[in-house]
């Protein structure tokens, strides 16, 4: 064992591994339903804007099965789960404004009568023209909020005074969660008007909230229970429409209903990640370095709110990744169109911001025929000038360049770019291109209240240890690192901890997991909890016992240490307890330090930042724009890590799901407005053959986080994800070889062979 | 003798259905009558893998594990098979099995939903493989999608297990279970559930006649295409005839010019065969789908379906290869080429099956085929390409040449051919004959590709296959 690290940087498996492989682990749809239990199926509207006419439900009642029908009319409350502004009705009344939009509900005796009976309503709808595009949404300046101007320094100026000036725009695609388990709630009607949901969300508290606002009860009658769910990305995070309706159909049947989405329901009716446009002014001089920047961001949002305005407000917060820009002006449009409501995804909009600055950067690197490793550089933050970011927060923790460093030199960049080059220079038809890019993320939700997290922990008679706390285990292992953290402080064996759901009723008013705090919140409130009940038990045992001494005791191997004199811990909770002393406590935690003034733009939104940085080479195929990624080299940072197997899944894991956003994940809308890729035979996530032939990570074996975060760790949530834009700059190069280096190829996101294709025979077309 | 009911051995024993509902897929009967819920859906569709089970056949006195999709099989396929699913990996001593415990050790679950799909796509692959290699090992896992691990720990896991000594439990009871194989005899199976019908005959005779009472009747033969009307659609199949039980279906015929297919073979035998004739239509063929979908997708199957995309219908075409129908009236032979009308329209008429496939073997030609889709693995080509090549003397002396995804069916490119026909093996005769497939097709857009982008593919695939021929060399990047 490692000292005080008792468990703590040890790879332990994920704590449900076993019944992962053995089919045991319970995912919502499993949850083995009492008799009477109905199942739905949600109808959905087929235009994407429209007036509603007329919606005839009488075959549908008619059709075998069908218990009970829900429309907007049955809705006691609130008809909106739109978590932060109204904008997302569960049923619309007149108005559909996207091709998938929920207008009824149906409870039927089995899952496959429901589905059948939602397809025999007969709707009668006045078309409008709907906004599919964010071009048509520019045009027509349907917004859904005012636009947003930054400005600091004055960019204008300084651009106008460079030597040299570029412009252009870019785009980055939208994304499909794909997680595997899709969207599924159940719910069980109790006495009162209580309930009990089971739901597949990243969210509970927001689940307990929306649908009592729905059914214009209290709070305190919903109780919401997750165990796990089956992957969440962030599409579970405000994703409410499911288990709202399930509970609207508990409700009324009083029966216990189970709703789960089938694979194309689930694509069509819930939302994506945003998709980015962005058309940029850049000054530099003629070393790279970047004197000012203009640029406007837009995104596509679809119908409603949602979260964008946080989404881009992160986006905007990281326009710099890691270079120091302070002549900067944003101007930031938050467009409508009638799609499925964009949502929170990986990155959180952080990455589109990155993705348009590090194609600024390619840009500016290609333009002065330099290697954009040298301009990347050049513009990095530094650690005592050029250390506050354009919104005014002093960057105290920066490694960038260190990793840079060493990530350049371990993967032998400079001497593979040469060799590159001798390749391109031999072969006609078959390109190769690398690039290396650099991550900065900060961490924490830049909604300030957000940053607040509970816990609740029991030691039974037994000494057994009982561990709850607001967290969601979504893949990430949340619950095993939080285990080994207690486990550590109790001195105890990792297995003498039980984990729990989540729960509503153990830990109220938590924040959704998501913004890659969940570990950094919920293991903090669970320590507080523990730190509670060791100052009862020492206090208990220095009493007893007649001990003075001043330091902190040792908690290890099962025994509380008190200098030379040590207590088996099970005996001693035993004697507590028959001393009426308190063995259970909540914990709460809040993130110190941080406060942002949105108005302004300015403050210290984040804790802390997580670095990385990833060198990848590919080859394309001239002739088709196939292409492969041969290699693959990454160094990251996880800080003084709290389980080095698990942040290594979510580095790798991460890395992949970026890879996918940025070549062959491609979501598709025709004129219509109708999605046209949701399903897995036209919608593409990686698959085995996709990932790098060679694949060497590297957690940064410095790694320390200088704030105070449990076991001074680092979250690798999502961050790793942006380590993928290596792929897509690797393919630029691969496509700028083609020219020989002397023109800058035009490619936006994702680079499927198709854009590699077309953007080869563009730059060919200028030779 | 017909029977209405289905044996399959589950758990040691035999489990017998009385009328099983032939709509119902084996997922839903898994998940919602045995009420085992390790096997997971996640698309109904074939296209994940987390419904994969295993099933055991009795082949020549042994077992052979196949992974197929449950969520696109019917529960009447399991009728003479072993049923293993993924709670039944565990020991009896409650121990997890290698494959299972490679899983943990190598970290290969995150969020663990598609975890059981994968391992029964890796317990399947230690049955059947002695040693593994990095082939072997994407191959019978690409048709599983993780969307937490980027692959690498599940890959390591899979690695792991290169020849270990198999003595699972399907070992010890190995002699057990084909005593109880040997107990099941297959009937011709005559289903009646409420208002729907499923035949699965054992003979030709059989099917002929069930045939000329039901015209109308779908034929279902691996399914992994029409079982989605019913998931997808959610339309009722009410008739169906599976040719699956019919052995003289099943068979390959090599000789020296030809190599005739049955239509119940699977792709996943065919491949192995065709590979020394054209190592090509083996590559093609392992991206056509994922393991689970050629493990019971046939190749007439394919052909039937008439997808204008249909992966392996460019490369029968420009091999000119011809297909037998059989039926109530005399047995024909059709030229593939003359078989397709128009979308998924095609001469084959009601009461009609296709009986076997005939690849002629060009022992001098070079055949060449390419497939461009947006993925690697289990992808829909945006375009395929297939060219038959007869060079003498450094002219073209025949040359055929079809495509996918460039009209509403596979078809030849007639024209170009003709441009090339009789012409020296030349840059510039292929230069020139690329411009004449604009007159061959008329793509289209969709989600897939642009019509420009598969017009301009299609050119460079034939420019690629002049480059590969003249050097001596292939050009491709995976």
């Amino acid at each position: 064992m490692k000292g005080s690290n008792y468990f703590v940087k040890d790879a332990i498996p994920h704590d449900s591994a076993f019944k992962h492989v053995s089919g045991f682990a319970e995912y919502t749809d499993d949850i083995k339903e009492p008799e009477g239990t109905l199942f739905a199926a949600i109808g959905w509207s087929k235009k994407a804007n429209a007036i509603i006419r007329k919606i005839d439900l009488k075959e549908v009642k008619r059709s075998e099965g069908v218990v009970s029908i829900v429309t907007y009319s049955d809705i006691p409350g609130r008809n909106d789960v739109g978590p932060v502004f109204d904008g997302d009705p569960i049923f619309p009344k007149k108005k559909v404004e996207y091709y998938g939009q929920p207008l009824f509900a149906v409870a039927a005796t089995s899952v496959e009568l429901a589905r059948k009976a939602v397809m025999k309503v007969k709707i009668s709808y006045k078309e409008l023209k709907p906004i599919v595009t964010m071009k048509e949404s520019l045009k027509k300046n349907k917004l859904l909020f005012n636009v947003r101007k930054i400005k600091k320094g004055n960019p204008r100026k300084k651009i106008f005074k460079s030597k040299n000036c570029l412009k252009g725009n870019f785009t980055t695609g939208s994304q499909e969660h794909f997680y595997l388990e899709g969207q599924v709630a159940f719910v069980l009607p109790r006495e009162d008007n209580d309930l009990i949901v089971y739901s597949s969300t990243q969210h509970p508290s927001e689940t307990q909230q929306l649908i009592a606002k729905m059914l214009n009860q209290k709070s305190n009658s919903i109780t919401v229970l997750v165990r796990r769910i089956g992957g969440g990305f962030g599409g579970k995070e405000t994703n409410f429409m499911t288990s709202s309706i399930c509970a609207l159909l508990a409700h009324k049947t009083r029966a216990p209903v189970k709703l789960r989405l089938d694979r194309d329901d689930d694509i069509i009716i819930t939302g994506k990640r945003h998709e980015f446009y962005s058309d940029y002014e850049v000054g530099f001089d003629d070393e790279g370095l970047i004197n000012g920047l203009k640029i406007k961001l837009a995104s596509k949002c679809g119908m409603s709110p949602d979260l964008s305005v946080a989404i881009n407000e992160r986006a905007l917060l990281h326009i710099d990744n890691a270079y120091f820009l302070s002549n900067i002006e944003i101007e930031n449009y938050l467009c409508k169109t009638n799609t499925s409501t964009s949502t929170a995804f990986r990155g959180f909009g952080g990455n589109q911001g990155m993705m348009a600055i590090e194609n600024i950067i390619d840009n500016i690197a290609r333009y002065l025929k330099k290697d954009p490793f040298e301009i990347r550089k050049k513009n990095f933050y530094q650690k005592n000038k050029k250390n506050i970011t354009h919104y005014g927060m002093k960057i105290e923790d920066n490694i960038i360049k260190e990793i840079f460093d060493k990530l350049a030199k371990k993967s032998d960049y400079k001497k593979r770019v040469l060799e590159i080059k001798k390749f391109n220079s031999r072969n006609n038809y078959q390109k190769k291109g690398i690039a290396i890019t650099p991550v900065k993320f900060g961490i924490s939700f830049t909604t300030i209240h957000l940053n607040q997290a509970g816990a609740l922990v029991h030691i039974y008679t037994d000494g057994s240890v009982y561990l709850n706390h607001g967290g969601i285990e979504m893949g990430q292992g949340t619950h095993t690192k939080i285990a080994q953290i207690v486990a550590n402080s109790f001195g105890l064996p990792y297995k003498k901890v039980q984990i729990s759901s989540t729960n509503t009723s153990k830990v109220p008013n938590t924040s959704a997991s998501a913004a890659s705090s969940t570990t950094d919140l919920n293991g903090a409130a669970a320590l507080n909890a523990v730190s509670k009940i060791k100052t009862n038990l020492e206090k208990f045992i220095k009493s007893k016992y007649k001990i003075i001494y001043n330091k902190e005791p040792i908690y290890r191997n099962g025994f509380i240490v008190f200098g030379n004199k040590s207590f088996k811990f099970e005996k001693i909770i035993q004697e507590a307890y028959l001393n009426r002393i308190s063995l259970s406590s909540s914990g709460f935690y809040s993130t110190p330090k941080i406060k942002f003034n949105k108005k302004s733009f300015s403050g210290r939104p984040f804790y802390y930042f997580c670095y990385g940085a990833a060198v990848t080479e590919v080859t394309i195929d001239k002739l088709t724009g196939e292409n492969i990624v041969n290699r693959v080299d990454i160094l990251h940072d996880a800080g003084n890590e709290i389980n080095p197997a698990l942040e290594l899944g979510q580095i790798e894991g991460g890395f992949v799901q970026g890879q996918g956003w940025l070549t062959i994940e491609e979501v598709n809308w025709n004129s219509k407005g109708q999605i046209t890729t949701f399903s897995p035979s036209t919608y593409k996530i990686p698959a085995i053959s996709d990932i790098p032939k060679e694949f060497n990570v590297e957690i940064y074996k410095d790694g320390m986080n200088k704030e105070n975060v449990i076991n001074k760790s680092k979250t690798t949530g999502e961050p790793p994800l942006m380590l993928a834009m290596s792929v897509f700059f690797a393919i630029k190069d691969a496509i700028a070889s083609v020219g020989n280096y002397k023109i800058s190829p035009i490619i936006d996101a994702p680079a499927t062979p198709e854009k590699i294709l077309m953007s080869v025979k563009n730059l060919e077309e200028k030779l | 003798m017909t029977s209405n009911i289905i044996e399959f051995i589950f758990n040691n024993k035999i489990f017998k259905i009385t009328d099983p509902d032939p709509n119902e897929t084996i997922l839903n009967f898994v998940r919602l009558k045995l009420k085992k819920t390790g096997t997971k859906e996640g698309c109904a569709e074939g296209g994940c893998g987390a419904c994969t089970i295993v099933l055991g056949e009795l082949v020549k006195n042994n077992i052979k594990y196949k992974a197929i999709n449950a969520c696109i099989a019917f529960l009447p396929i399991l009728n003479g098979k072993q049923l293993i699913l993924v709670e039944d990996l565990i020991s009896s001593d409650g121990k997890l099995h290698p494959v299972q415990n490679a899983m943990v050790k190598f970290h290969g679950s995150q969020c663990g939903f598609c975890t059981p799909g994968f391992v029964m796509s890796m317990f399947a692959m230690y049955k059947n493989n002695k040693s593994l290699n990095d082939e072997i090992i994407n191959d019978s896992l690409s048709g599983n999608l993780c969307r937490c691990t980027g692959y690498r720990p599940i890959i390591d896991a899979a690695k792991s297990l290169n020849k270990t000594i198999d003595n699972d439990e399907f070992v010890k009871f190995k002699k057990k279970t084909i005593k109880l194989f040997k107990k099941i005899k297959i009937k011709n199976l005559e289903i009646k559930k409420e208002n729907k019908k499923y035949f699965a005959p054992n003979t030709i005779l059989e099917l002929k006649k069930i045939l000329k009472k039901n015209p109308d009747a779908n034929l279902l033969s691996g399914g992994t295409d029409l079982s989605l009307e019913v998931t997808k659609s959610r339309k009722e199949l009410k008739k169906i005839i599976s040719l699956n039980s019919i052995k003289e279906l099943d068979f390959i015929n090599n000789k020296k010019n030809e190599i005739e297919i049955g239509a119940g073979t699977s792709l996943i035998e065919f491949e192995k065969l065709i590979k020394k004739h054209y190592p090509d239509f083996t590559s093609i063929l392992k991206r056509y789908g994922s393991v689970q979908i050629r493990n019971v997708g046939t190749i007439a199957g394919n052909i039937a379906t008439a997808s204008p995309i249909g992966d392996t219908l460019p490369l029968l075409l420009s091999l000119d290869a011809k297909i037998i129908l059989d039926g109530a009236k005399k047995r024909e032979l059709i030229s593939l080429n003359k078989f397709f009308i128009s979308y998924r329209k095609t001469r084959l008429k009601k009461g009609q099956f296709i009986y076997s496939v005939k690849i002629p073997i060009y022992k001098k030609n070079i055949f060449k085929a390419y497939k461009i889709s947006k993925r690697f693995d289990d992808d829909i080509s945006s375009v395929c390409g297939s060219f038959n090549i007869e060079i003498d003397k450094n002219r073209i002396k025949k040359i055929k040449i079809a495509y996918g995804g460039m009209s509403e069916i596979p078809k030849r490119a007639k024209n170009t051919e003709k441009t090339l026909i009789n012409s020296i093996f030349s840059e510039k005769i292929f230069v020139k004959a690329i411009k004449n497939l604009e007159s061959d097709y008329r793509p289209i857009d969709d989600m897939r590709a642009s019509k420009s982008y598969r017009m301009e593919i299609a050119k460079n695939l034939l420019l690629k296959c002049f480059l590969e021929v003249k050097n001596k060399k292939t050009l491709r990047v995976n």
